[in-house]
């Protein structure tokens, strides 16, 4: 449940003096909502760590260059004289040296790690997108639809319904290799951005039903509360009524929701891949490379462990920092 | 409680596949015979037609030789046999005009298999052939195999109701692809085919419109099997043929089981090839490869003298080639199946450009992407090694791994950009990966189109697609050269779509070579078409030749005598025997 100004105000009066504050001074410390939950963010561990480890990946994704210039490994370099005949990497776990941390590619003998780090670059920037980008459509009509009702309620539950009942893949299917056709005909390189824009654009264009309908319900919920009335009454505007007095109270679920979609469209990109209509071989993606990978489970194991391990920790740190979010803003829906 | 769990299992799995991946890779391992020279030929000596064909050392007689495939045979019924399963199931229970005498390393003869030759080119002009029939070959039955049940049996496959076989025989006669409409066997079941007579019980004569000096090999093919009228149950043939080999159809449950038993009416005195040692042969489907290779590697109770049809899969590739105990029971070779990086010529119409592609091409490199030497192999040729009259040669020498410096010289400093259009499959992406890097080490600029993978052949095919460089294979249907460098590179059968010629090359001077080779007697084509496909590759380049496509499989340690068919590159059983 969304927290009013007024629980807000309650609960910091319940919660300041477990700040350590022995000498027995009572003293009331105002705060808002958002220092609330951040403190109590604070206090968990689990958040604690995921933060930190998302952060970490963050931090590794926008220095792509500079690990790259001090790796001084690419992407595309193909190292095959270290490949045996039968294109299996030489040495222990696939390969693994002092040049090559996490070994090469069967086949090819591209380098796992600086592919890697790239594909941690593509794979979160697609998510972090889709998911910015759902957030903002799915808020908006969520928002109008829910305080403005009416016919407009209705045209906006129909379009969710329609988009809901769209299939997702075989769209993703039919659209991609058309799109691409489209708009760098037969002889043009399809480049990087483009795809990745597609993908983008795919997501959002499907994603953005369950934030809507969430973000809805919490605004019918709200608008009928005194506060909102007392605003309306006062004669405050359409603008002033939304940004003012309705979002900054349904913010908990629409973060929530943000935290855990990002995630989910990591491991979308990589199915995608899987069925081969996310991204091609040249941009290097976790979901490609897990899909490459698996044929390998058997004779080169280290292969599928390093991106997987890492795609393995990625989503799991999300989600739990998801969870631990969702927890710190809204107290009383846990335990 | 739960997320820690969650983690726990997470680090117990991380830690089991780091110690499996933790044993050294030294390189060692199997290596492919490389110099595996065809030296095919049709027979001229009448005794090498003769049976019984020669005992296999070590060959037992008795025991139950098993077959594991994934999927059924499409077809048993010899004349709609074209699948290479259905190719090398047919020989245990049917016979042909000719069969290949086929060493299982690359020596081939074709020899008269029901014929006691392999035919006789009447007139010396290729139009009137002749076969004499054996004595003493027979039915299942025991009633004599005579010319009137092989002109029925090559009648029959005019018939559109049993489709699936090849269709040269009937076109040539017909001298239409319609052959179907020109001569209808349904309203004249007992009469021939024009251009097909039988003279008395012992001649069958072909008589064509055209010179068609491939007949002798075209009649290797399942086509010519005989049939006696009286058992012919149209399409339902294709559950129980009526047998004139070594074996009969003992019990078919469609897609589940085929069981063949000895026929004893079959006399191995008149049969050139095939063997009758087992005394039975399974074929069992259903299996996955992976599922039919890890059986026969654990190698228990039936399985022992059991193949898997299915070639070793990726996955399991470097576990079988590692096991050094695994080693006498696989088999490894080439197969005729080619593969080339096809430069569409319409395009890319400057020489010095396709040579420095075929400068450039770093074989090494590609079969180790494809997955290594059980995989593919590397070819500097049009025709693959095991045709007839192979003449080995590397048009453009540039070592394993590619001359960069060669190409860059023959390119003079300019950089042409070139289209590669690949089907959006796990190997083409690989490969697409793999030449892109090596031409741009080269100083080509390499764009990567990606084809929908079932749409890729047909688009390929079409005259003016939108591409200049993509990846073409040919399997032909028997190894003469006629059946290639025609096939593949006579300008003057490009048409709009449906080309085989891929890189739509045409030269009149190739042309009129081809024209005289194929005028030659069968015997003699073979060395010029090894001379024609060196002076295409120097004086033309249309193709970059990339590798042949590698056969690898794994039998029970009681299977023996099975070889890779140097024909179709799948595993034979005429010799096949179970050890005692």
């Amino acid at each position: 449940m969304s927290l009013s100004p007024v629980e807000g105000v309650a609960l910091a009066e319940i919660e300041s003096p477990d700040e350590g504050d022995d000498s027995g001074r009572t003293e009331f410390v105002g705060r808002s909502p958002g220092q609330l939950a951040l403190a109590r963010l604070k206090r968990d561990r689990t958040a604690l760590i995921s933060g930190g480890l998302l952060a970490f990946f963050v931090l590794v994704a926008l220095a792509v260059p500079l690990i790259e210039a001090l790796y001084g490994v690419g992407p595309k370099e193909q190292f095959q004289n270290r490949l045996d005949g039968y294109g299996m990497p030489l040495g222990y776990a696939g390969g693994v040296t002092g040049e090559h941390w996490f070994g090469l590619e069967p086949g090819l003998g591209r380098d796992i790690f600086i592919r890697m780090v790239h594909g941690l670059r593509t794979s979160l920037f697609i998510a972090f997108a889709a998911a910015v980008l759902t957030a903002v459509i799915g808020v908006t009509l969520g928002t109008l639809a829910g305080y403005l009702g009416g016919w407009l309620d209705t045209v906006i539950n129909w379009i969710t319904d329609l988009t809901l009942a769209m299939p997702f893949l075989i769209i993703a299917l039919a659209l991609m290799p058309t799109v691409a056709l489209r708009f760098y005909g037969q002889r043009e390189a399809v480049p990087a951005y483009f795809q990745i824009g597609v993908l983008i654009a795919i997501f959002a264009l499907f994603g953005w039903t369950g934030t809507a309908r969430l973000v809805r319900g919490q605004i019918i919920a709200l608008r009928e509360r005194e506060f909102v009335e007392a605003a309306r009454a006062s004669g405050a505007g359409l603008g002033h009524m939304l940004f003012r007095q309705l979002l900054p109270n349904a913010w908990a679920p629409i973060l929530v929701a943000f935290s855990l979609a990002v995630p989910q469209y990591i491991t979308s990109e990589a199915a995608l891949s899987f069925i081969g209509v996310g991204l091609t071989d040249e941009t290097p993606s976790f979901g490609r490379m897990i899909y490459r990978s698996l044929d390998y489970l058997q004779t080169d194991p280290a292969y599928v462990f390093f991106p997987g391990i890492t795609i393995f920790a990625l989503v799991f740190a999300f989600n739990l920092f998801g969870d631990a979010l969702r927890d710190a803003l809204d107290p009383k829906s846990s335990r | 409680m739960r997320p820690r769990a969650a983690a726990a299992a997470g680090g117990a799995i991380a830690l089991v596949v780091a110690l499996g991946a933790c044993s050294e890779n030294t390189g060692e391992g199997t290596t492919v015979d490389t110099n595996r020279q065809q030296a095919g030929v049709i027979a001229t000596d009448p005794k090498d037609s003769q049976g019984p064909a020669a005992e296999i050392d070590g060959a037992a007689k008795g025991g139950t030789f098993t077959i594991i495939r994934e999927t059924p045979i499409s077809h048993l019924d010899p004349q709609r046999t074209y699948s290479f399963a259905g190719l090398m199931a047919s020989p245990l229970f049917a016979r042909y005009l000719t069969t290949w005498k086929d060493d299982g390393k690359g020596g081939l003869v074709l020899v008269g298999d029901l014929a006691e030759n392999p035919g006789k080119n009447v007139d010396n002009d290729c139009k009137v052939w002749e076969f004499t029939i054996k004595d003493g070959v027979k039915f299942e039955d025991g009633s004599p195999i005579t010319s009137k049940e092989i002109a029925y049996g090559i009648a029959r496959s005019f018939d559109p109701d049993l489709t699936g076989g090849p269709t040269y025989i009937q076109e040539w006669l017909a001298d239409t692809a319609q052959y179907d409409t020109k001569w209808d066997f349904k309203q004249n079941k007992t009469s021939l085919p024009p251009g097909l007579t039988t003279p008395d019980a012992k001649t069958l004569r072909f008589e064509f419109a055209k010179p068609r000096c491939d007949l002798p090999f075209a009649v290797s093919l399942p086509t010519t099997a005989p049939l006696k009228p009286e058992k012919d149950t149209g399409v339902n043939l294709d559950q129980k043929p009526f047998s004139s080999g070594p074996y009969k159809i003992a019990k078919n449950q469609v897609g589940v089981q085929l069981t063949l038993d000895r026929n004893p009416n079959w006399d191995a005195k008149t049969d050139p090839v095939r063997h009758q040692y087992p005394d039975q042969f399974v074929w069992s489907f259903g299996p996955t490869a992976d599922a039919a290779n890890n059986r026969v590697i654990a190698d228990n109770g039936a399985d022992q003298s059991a193949l898997a049809f299915n070639s070793v899969p990726a996955s399991l590739v470097a576990k079988v080639a590692g096991d050094p105990a695994l080693k006498p029971r696989t088999l490894l070779s080439p197969t005729p199946s080619a593969n080339q990086l096809v430069i569409n010529t319409q395009r890319v119409k400057d020489l010095k450009i396709r040579q420095a592609l075929n400068y450039a091409i770093d074989r090494e490199g590609l079969v180790k992407a494809l997955g290594g030497q059980t995989v593919a192999q590397p070819i500097t040729t049009l025709m693959p090694p095991s045709t007839i009259g192979y003449k080995a040669y590397d048009a453009y020498p540039a070592g394993a791994n590619g001359n960069v410096e060669k190409a860059k010289e023959l390119l003079g400093g300019q950089t042409p950009e070139l289209v590669l259009g690949v089907a959006d499959n796990t190997t083409e992406q690989a490969e697409a990966v793999q030449l892109k890097g090596n031409l741009e080490r080269a100083g080509f600029k390499i764009t990567v189109r990606n084809i929908p993978d079932d749409a890729k052949l047909d688009e390929i095919k079409k005259k003016d697609n939108p591409w200049d460089l993509y990846i073409g294979n040919w399997a032909a249907d028997w190894p003469s050269g006629a059946s290639i460098l025609p096939v593949l590179y006579d300008g003057r059968t490009i048409k709009a779509e449906g080309n085989s010629n891929q890189s739509y090359f045409n030269d009149d001077a190739i042309n009129a070579e081809m024209d005289r080779i194929l005028a030659l007697p069968p015997s003699e084509q073979g060395p010029e078409w090894g001379k024609l496909d060196e002076r295409i590759m120097k004086e033309h380049a249309p193709v970059v030749p990339l590798y042949v496509d590698v056969a690898y499989n794994v039998h029970g340690s009681r299977a023996g005598g099975v070889f890779i068919s140097s024909v179709f590159g799948y595993p034979n059983f005429v010799n096949a025997y179970v050890k005692q």
